[in-house]
């Protein structure tokens, strides 16, 4: 089985940095997509059906990546050796931990009924405001090539996305789905 | 030249088959000029099945041998389909260790994959009459929310029909293109399906000709059915019936419950009388009886918009599908919630066949290329179980299929050589609230100490939904895989011999069936490739050309005077002298994207 490894910027025709543009990447995607797809080779043979899941599936997976904020900036590291799965302590400041610690409690301290959902989306908008700044912090470490400062961005948007999904979830809870 | 290619709507209530004949898409009709085939199927002894509006109506004397909804049936286990539906008139065979829902009748055991089987029969009948020939492949729609067993059981029975499948194809997607190409629309577009036992919805976004589905949701279990349950124990209620109905009671029953339903879309009361009891239903109390059914439905909608991150005035067009969107009730509740009227210009009975007639067109290669694309989704998260029965997710529901995704996991006890893996697909944190896939192993793993082996688990999805899996110990590259089958029903082996035995028993000509088959398959492979190498001469090797020539060659003669063995595999070395010609064309279009290499190198690199 081939392995696909062509980085996903280029793949898109993007340069490679944090802030990109949705629409050229979403129109790019589809345009490669419309080549790709198993559906265009639905009379050809069983190897080229095999080989078209895999090229379809691989533009997907990096369609994906660079659609979501964080994965994208996981992935940028992951471009300059930084690898987000090894998280050591230094990587976590402290008043990161105080801050989480104290956004967690506010969400914990919520009725638990619908009585709950504006202060949800109280929360939401002040913490989507936060990962708004992260996100700019991130583009520029970046772009400095500050890697260790990026990591730390990293994780700090990283445990805001857990939270906005904690939200998420305790404002389905609340909605009764 | 202009293949036969149709569009099959599988139905839990009615069944319809499409195909393009000069204009555009249509429904076909049977000898009568009826296009919808109620999916019922009657077994009688030593006969043919009944099929269709016949056999519905013959289920009120024969219960036992009539099978109505079948698709209900499809992809689960017998304690499963009891504990939905305890009312079932039907004998299970409880002698089937698999735990399959098979059902005994007067013409033998019959399995839900089997009987599936034979409306799809009855339908390509139909087809092979209107357009004058045999099928070369079809589009069979799915509901969205369906599980991998379902799909997959829907593509057994295909293949139990003779049926060469193009695609299983998600119904509002169909729904979605057979609106999109009408109106030529840009934007985002939400398909409410309410059919007689399944609902989905389905949000897409359509952009030139792409359309990509961005969150579906539903529920196998609501349909119009659940309506004229509503209505049939009022009916009982209200006419102060106690004790239990007899099951062709019980369907006389539902049907007459049916019927007050479907009037109550025209006229806002009707006159009814059970029994010696007569009474009104009118549609304020209908509305009322409903309520919770209908909220569960707008509920949905609120989920998959959610999904999706998008509100109300995001969507441009909702489209209605399935006939149990007649009711008003369900028109008023949809147009409330998102503030605009639904498109009904096609018919919504039909516009899931229309649509996967046109898929079929597309795939089978009547329309010029690039016409439109689909891109589907995942309906349901796909994962594993860990420790302490709980699922580690792999693939999140409403990714973009075709998927592939790996995880590494390591083994827990030191030497430990077997890991056994399950397979779950489901949204919840714990694997008994999940539905179990498949359970395998990966042997062979060196003894290592705890933690130290790297196990690759690989989950592949693709543009039908169906998933396989494989599983790799990285140092050793031992490796396991499986395709995803069902845990109850047949397996592939079984299905093999029915489709043997029907052909030594059923149709006396299956084999010239087969012969023919095999030679239109042929015939379709010779062309692409002739156009292939029209198009793109420069990528073959003058090697390559003959040998590829000596294989045509030979494989022609075998279509005009071989057996269907010699022409499939003539057709296989064909696949595998023009393989390498096949990856390089692949790489031109595509390739070069996914390198970032030139096709020079590309083409160096396959010369050594
Ligand atoms: N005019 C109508 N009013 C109310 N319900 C209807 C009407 N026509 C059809 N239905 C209901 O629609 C359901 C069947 O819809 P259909 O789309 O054919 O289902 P399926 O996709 O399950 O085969 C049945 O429950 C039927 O009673
Ligand atoms: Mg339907």
């Amino acid at each position: 089985m081939q392995q696909i490894k062509q980085n996903y910027f280029q793949l898109f025709k993007l340069s490679e940095s944090f802030e990109l543009d949705v629409s050229t990447l979403a129109e790019n995607y589809r345009q490669l997509q419309l080549a790709a797809h198993p559906d265009r080779f639905a009379a050809a043979s069983e190897t080229e059906k095999m080989r078209a899941v895999q090229h379809s599936s691989y533009l997907n997976e990096a369609y994906d990546t660079l659609k979501s904020t964080l994965r994208r900036a996981a992935y940028l590291l992951s471009l300059h050796d930084v690898d987000v799965e090894q998280v050591k302590q230094s990587d976590l400041g402290m008043d990161l931990l105080l801050e989480q610690i104290q956004l967690r409690e506010a969400l914990d301290e919520l009725p638990k009924d619908s009585s709950a959902l504006p202060a949800l989306e109280n929360l939401k908008a002040e913490v989507t405001v936060k990962l708004a700044n992260m996100e700019r912090f991130f583009a520029d470490e970046l772009q400095r090539r500050e890697f260790d400062s990026a990591k730390k961005c990293f994780h700090e948007m990283q445990f805001i996305h857990k939270l906005l999904a904690e939200i998420d979830s305790s404002e389905e809870q609340r909605l009764g789905y | 030249m202009h293949r036969r290619a149709v569009g099959i709507d599988l139905g839990t209530t009615n069944s319809l088959i499409t195909a393009s004949c000069g204009s555009g898409v249509e429904a076909l009709p049977d000898a009568d000029g009826l296009q919808l085939l109620p999916s019922v199927v009657q077994y009688r002894k030593n006969q043919t099945p009944v099929v269709g509006a016949i056999a519905r109506a013959a289920a009120i004397d024969d219960p036992e041998n009539t099978i109505l909804s079948v698709k209900r049936l499809l992809g689960k286990s017998r304690s499963e389909i009891l504990s939905q539906d305890p009312f079932l008139p039907y004998q299970f065979d409880d002698s089937r260790d698999d735990g399959a829902p098979a059902i005994v009748t007067t013409a033998g055991v019959m399995d839900p994959v089997q009987i599936s089987a034979d409306i799809l029969r009855v339908l390509c009948d139909r087809a092979e009459v209107c357009l004058a020939g045999e099928l070369e492949g079809v589009v069979i729609t799915v509901p969205a929310y369906f599980d991998d067993a379902q799909r997959q059981q829907t593509k057994d029975a295909a293949s139990l029909a003779g049926l060469r499948v193009l695609r299983l194809l998600n119904e509002p997607t169909a729904a979605a293109v057979a609106y999109g190409l009408d109106t030529k629309d840009q934007g985002n577009i939400v398909v409410f399906d309410l059919g007689g036992g399944t609902f989905d919805v389905s949000l897409l976004s359509l952009q030139r000709g792409v359309f990509e589905v961005l969150a579906t949701g539903g529920d196998t279990h609501l349909g119009g059915d659940d309506f004229d349950r509503v209505v049939s124990d009022w009916l009982m209620q209200a006419s102060v019936h106690t004790g239990t109905l007899s099951h062709s009671k019980r369907i006389e029953l539902l049907y007459l419950a049916n019927q007050i339903k479907h009037q109550l879309s025209e006229t806002e009361s009707v006159d009814v009388s059970y029994g010696a009891w007569t009474g009104k239903l009118d549609a304020e109390l209908f509305t009322e009886l409903t309520r919770e059914l209908v909220n569960r439905t707008i509920n949905t909608c609120r989920r998959v918009l959610r999904d999706a991150k998008l509100t109300t005035d995001a969507i441009d067009n909702i489209v209605l599908v399935g006939g149990a969107t007649r009711m008003p009730v369900i028109r008023n509740a949809v147009a409330e919630f998102f503030g605009k009227s639904p498109l009904v210009n096609i018919d919504p009975d039909k516009v899931v066949a229309i649509g996967a007639g046109i898929q079929a067109d597309v795939l089978i290669g009547n329309k010029s290329e690039h016409n439109f694309l689909l891109l589907d989704v995942n309906p349901l998260s796909l994962g594993i179980e860990t420790m302490g029965e709980l699922v580690e997710k792999i693939i999140p529901r409403n990714t973009t299929i075709p998927v592939a995704k790996a995880q590494e996991f390591t083994t827990f006890k030191d030497g430990q050589t077997v890991m056994s893996l399950h397979v779950v697909q489901g949204e919840r944190e714990l694997v008994s609230d999940c539905r179990s896939l498949a359970r395998f192993e990966l042997r062979g793993i060196p003894p290592m100490v705890a933690g130290a082996a790297k196990i690759r688990v690989t989950f592949q999805v693709d543009a039908d939904g169906l998933l396989s899996v494989t599983a790799q110990e990285l140092s050793t590259n031992t490796k396991s895989e499986i395709q995803i089958k069902p845990s109850y029903g047949l397996n592939a082996d079984a299905i093999e011999k029915m489709l043997e035995s029907s052909r030594d028993h059923a149709h006396a000509d299956m084999e010239s069936r087969a012969l023919r088959e095999a030679q239109l398959e042929a015939t379709q492979l010779i062309d692409a490739l002739a156009s292939a190498r029209k198009v793109d001469s420069r990528l073959l090797s003058a090697e390559e050309a003959s040998r590829i020539a000596d294989v045509v060659a030979r494989l022609q003669s075998a279509i005009s005077d071989g057996s269907s063995n010699q022409i499939h595999s003539l057709s296989e070395e064909l696949n595998q002298v023009s393989g390498d010609f096949a990856a390089r064309r692949m790489d031109l279009t595509i390739g070069e994207a996914l390198r970032g290499h030139s096709i020079d190198e590309i083409e160096h690199s396959t010369d050594e």
